[in-house]
């Protein structure tokens, strides 16, 4: 599988393309591909159609203001992206969150890290020609979303996690709910595994594709499903615990392949933890009050901040900048997709083209969320 | 002579253009119908994904809401054979040139559907440096969808109006 001419820009067997902006799967975005035959010589990824200016917006609206145009960058994910601003702000702003509050902003997280990789493995599977996958995780998704629906009150975009807490209580019922989610999805991930992950045909098309190695992922600086993947134990959540991962017992799964079997099988893995860290926190989940009362424009002390948290993707940080005033000065997101982008390049030479689409897709790469 | 001979002309003419209408009455209303009943029940999207709203287009397809029932295929094919542009949300001053160059490459009939707040108004986004404003500048639109995103049901609402909308276009050219 190794191709003999190396790039030039006079041979003439060289032939380049551009895949998308309009391609199957993921659009807005491109990649500029150099093909020999059937073989990828060389590729660049070109980003930015989906940049928005969400850092700019950030500095002319308020802190409260803010909540809502964060989450929209990384929609299916949407409370891990506000999760590690409500810290940073809870930080500068010296809040105390009740416990309450803490234990609902996990079980939200979590929720929503499983809507994530959801998305992610039915794709994954269409990409890898198993039509049966998407329907199956399309459809059970929903029921995730109808939990996390009765919580937070909207589909995608719940605006939950607020700086001081969550914006609401959890309703009557829920909790009863949850607990039947849980079970039943741990059954359903039984099955996930007999008709996708041990499938013969799925080892046969995706074992040994695209594979980044540990030195290589901790060069290019991967993180989340696609560092785990590489073998490289990296979870914020166990790293640095913040909200109350510490009161949780969970693992942190690694697979050392590092293909692109490796990195779709990581989600499921991330999944079973999911379910049992909302498991715990639904079974203790203590009384009191769940946010802490703020202004409509809260006055934020100068100063500035760093904090990260684990999304469904990866390492989710941000770096918030305060004057004084009730606007921050800089709001800085660092996203995982755009971490994970640096390996694009690396891993999309001396494949098939056939293969561009489960190792793109395998890096959970959501270009909205890496142009922000 | 010559005279005669106009006024035969101007007759069959007339006659020519009095069956015309009668054709144009009897099978004309009929095939305008039958052209635009087959166009609306078998849409067939471009898989062009703006932004976010992309993510709602998914669960619409997926199997509790299944798109398909309505007729429109969650497509991967050619621009060539499709016939629907779902504006799946924020068009930046980047995609802008490439949506409209989608656009133009469809072929007749075409029809377009704006989801999103983004794609109707700018949305959140409307004072950011690099979104359009609304889609309406660069290429018409015939259903617009609110929300922000709209649920997959508002999604397959918008598409059976606009199957209403076909089935009562005026000309078999479908518009």
């Amino acid at each position: 599988m190794t191709v003999q001419a190396e790039y030039s820009p006079d041979a003439d067997r060289i032939m380049s393309v551009s895949l998308g902006p309009q391609h199957p799967g993921a659009g807005h975005f491109r990649i500029k591909l150099w093909l020999d035959g059937d073989y990828v010589v060389r590729s660049e990824p070109d980003a930015g159609y989906v940049h928005r200016g969400e850092e700019k917006m950030g500095e002319y609206r308020n802190y409260i203001q803010n909540v809502p145009h964060l989450e929209r960058p990384v929609i299916l994910d949407s409370s891990n992206i506000l999760f590690p601003y409500a810290l940073g702000v809870d930080e500068l702003m010296n809040l105390k969150v009740p416990q309450r509050g803490q234990y609902l902003r996990v079980i939200m997280s979590e929720a929503n890290r499983i809507i994530s990789h959801m998305y992610f493995i039915a794709i994954q599977g269409l990409f890898l020609g198993h039509t049966t996958l998407i329907t199956w995780c399309m459809g059970d998704r929903d029921f995730w979303i109808d939990f996390a629906e009765r919580i937070g009150g909207a589909r995608v975009t719940f605006a939950y996690i607020i700086p001081g807490g969550v914006r609401n209580d959890i309703p009557p019922g829920a909790i009863k709910k949850g607990l039947e989610t849980c079970d039943w999805f741990d059954k359903r991930m039984d099955e996930y595994e007999k008709i996708f992950f041990q499938n013969p045909m799925v080892h046969q098309r995706s074992d040994g594709i695209g594979v980044l190695s540990r030195d290589d992922a901790i060069a290019f600086g991967a993180t989340g499903t696609v560092a785990r993947a590489s073998g490289l134990a990296v979870d914020v959540r166990k790293d640095e615990p913040y909200s109350a991962y510490e009161d949780f017992e969970f693992k942190t799964p690694v697979m050392t392949q590092g293909d692109v079997y490796a990195r779709s099988y990581v989600a499921l893995l991330d999944m079973r933890e999911s379910v049992k860290i909302i498991r715990q926190a639904l079974k203790k989940l203590p009384q009191g009050p769940v946010r802490l009362k703020l202004g409509p424009q809260p006055r934020v002390p100068a100063g500035e901040v760093y904090s990260r948290t684990e999304a469904a993707r990866g390492e989710m940080s941000y770096y918030i900048v305060s004057d004084g005033s009730p606007r921050p000065y800089r709001l800085k997101i660092g996203v995982p997709s755009a971490k994970n982008l640096g390996v694009l390049p690396h891993l999309l030479r001396n494949v098939h083209v056939a293969d561009i689409p489960p190792i793109y897709w395998g890096l959970n790469y959501w270009p909205v969320e890496s142009d922000r | 002579m010559v005279v005669a001979q106009q006024q035969k002309d101007g007759a069959f003419q007339l006659l020519v253009g009095k069956i015309d209408d009668v054709l144009q009455y009897a099978i004309g209303d009929p095939m305008r119908y039958l052209a635009n009943w087959g166009r609306l029940y078998s849409l067939w999207p471009v898989h062009l994904e703006t932004a976010c709203c992309s993510v709602e287009i998914g669960a619409a397809a997926g199997s509790r809401f299944d798109m398909e029932r309505f007729g429109a295929l969650e497509a991967f094919g050619s621009l060539r054979q499709c016939d629907l542009l779902i504006v799946m949300g924020t068009v930046t001053r980047k995609l802008a040139p490439r949506l409209k160059l989608v656009y133009d490459q469809m072929a007749e009939p075409k029809w377009v559907i704006a989801m999103g707040a983004c794609s109707i108004t700018g949305g959140l986004y409307f004072d950011s440096y690099n979104v359009l404003r609304g889609i309406d500048d660069v290429i018409p639109v015939d259903v617009y969808v609110p929300g922000c995103p709209p649920r997959a049901e508002a999604f397959l609402q918008g598409l059976v109006l606009l199957q209403e909308k076909i089935r009562r276009a005026p000309s078999l050219s479908g518009r």
